[in-house]
């Protein structure tokens, strides 16, 4: 690992602290000021499900980023696991735990 | 006051009566413990940050300033990836804020919900916008129990979890060792499959849900088609766009 400067590390905190709140603030500042039309509304009602599903595909299916076979890898079990808890108890707490617990056991097997 | 998306006032039950009628108080704290599976979802995580950043030169301080301003789990990561490869800061700063493009799609979402902010109530809920609070406060939105109270109350315990676990792990790393034996590893996808369960409210949210899913796989495989390659960060951006612009097309009696 080559050596990070102070100068370096201090422009990227400042820099992803700006980026960071200027993504995250803007739209709701200006965007919450006017009425949206229907048709953006019904599209904007799809953009949470479609986000989480992308996240869970990619998080579960390609951890850190690459391809893992369907069968050694043990978040496909966990992730449904924690699916059915939550479906069953409605607990974020629960179901995030049971999905922990479950994958750290099947990794051991796996 | 016309738009579809206050019609659920009109519906609020005996729980959602109580949620929303506490005081501003009591509505902020109800946030903060729906908020505490993010909470421990991010404190490992924070923890892994802080341990990394130490290996990649910051200090303890600088660790945990980096995630009381940024609050960005993967783009953070990929910062610290990125400086360790020897790129400069100017490298680092692009590569996350690409990241950290889809908060726009976030923002741009929650907008029509909280159009009676004060601008300092707002500009709190845009800085503690991350997936989770995202998935959280919308899952509570659509139950019509959710207040600008409580999303604060969101955004508050997400935030303290991910600092603290921040300055733990950095403080700590030489006594901690590999977090990954704890399943920390799999907080963030476990914690992405129980709301995308939360999220899904009927057969078509299922639908768009698993289609999204599949783009998402599918657009690695772009560069084989003879397609210019992405970044992986737009992969969930790209398919989200995608899945939500084909169902609205579809369903348009919504």
């Amino acid at each position: 690992m080559s050596e990070t400067t102070a100068t370096a590390i201090w422009t990227v905190i400042i820099g992803m602290a700006l980026t960071n709140f200027a993504l995250r603030y803007l739209p709701l500042a200006v965007l919450s000021r006017v009425k949206l039309p229907a048709p953006f509304l019904r599209w904007l009602s799809f953009v949470p499900i479609s986000v989480m599903g992308a996240l869970v595909a990619s998080e579960v299916l390609r951890p850190g980023g690459s391809w893992t076979p369907p069968l050694g890898n043990p978040g496909i079990a966990a992730s449904a696991l924690t699916m059915a808890v939550f479906a069953l108890t409605r607990s974020f707490l629960g179901a995030t735990l049971a999905g922990m617990a479950s994958f750290v056991a099947l990794s051991a097997f796996m | 006051m016309s738009s579809p998306t206050d019609t659920q006032d009109t519906h609020t039950d005996a729980a959602a009566a109580l949620a929303l009628h506490g005081t501003r108080r009591q509505r902020f704290m109800r946030g903060a413990r729906l908020g505490i599976p993010i909470l421990l979802g991010y404190a490992p995580v924070g923890m892994a940050f802080g341990i990394l950043a130490r290996q990649g030169g910051f200090s303890t301080f600088e660790a945990t300033v980096c995630s009381a301003t940024a609050i960005a789990g993967a783009g953070q990561f990929i910062a610290l990836s990125v400086l360790g490869s020897g790129a400069g800061a100017a490298s680092a700063l692009v590569a996350t804020a690409v990241v950290n493009l889809r908060y726009l799609l976030f923002s741009t979402t929650l907008a029509p919900h909280v159009h009676s902010a004060r601008p300092k109530t707002l500009a709190w809920l845009g800085f503690t916008l991350t997936d989770e609070t995202f998935a959280v406060n919308v899952a509570d939105l659509r139950q019509g129990t959710a207040t600008l109270a409580s999303m604060s109350g969101v955004g508050a315990i997400a935030w303290t979890g991910w600092v603290g676990g921040t300055f733990l792990g950095a403080a700590g790393s030489a006594l901690i060792g590999d977090p990954a034996r704890f399943g920390v590893g799999f907080a963030m996808p476990a914690m992405f499959s129980a709301l995308f369960v939360a999220l899904a409210e009927d057969r078509r949210h299922i639908v768009v849900g698993v289609v999204a899913g599949a783009l998402c796989l599918l657009l690695p495989l772009a560069p084989a088609l003879g397609l210019p390659e992405l970044a992986g960060s737009w992969y969930v951006v790209i398919s989200a766009i995608v899945a939500a612009s084909v169902a609205s097309a579809v369903w348009r009696d919504e």
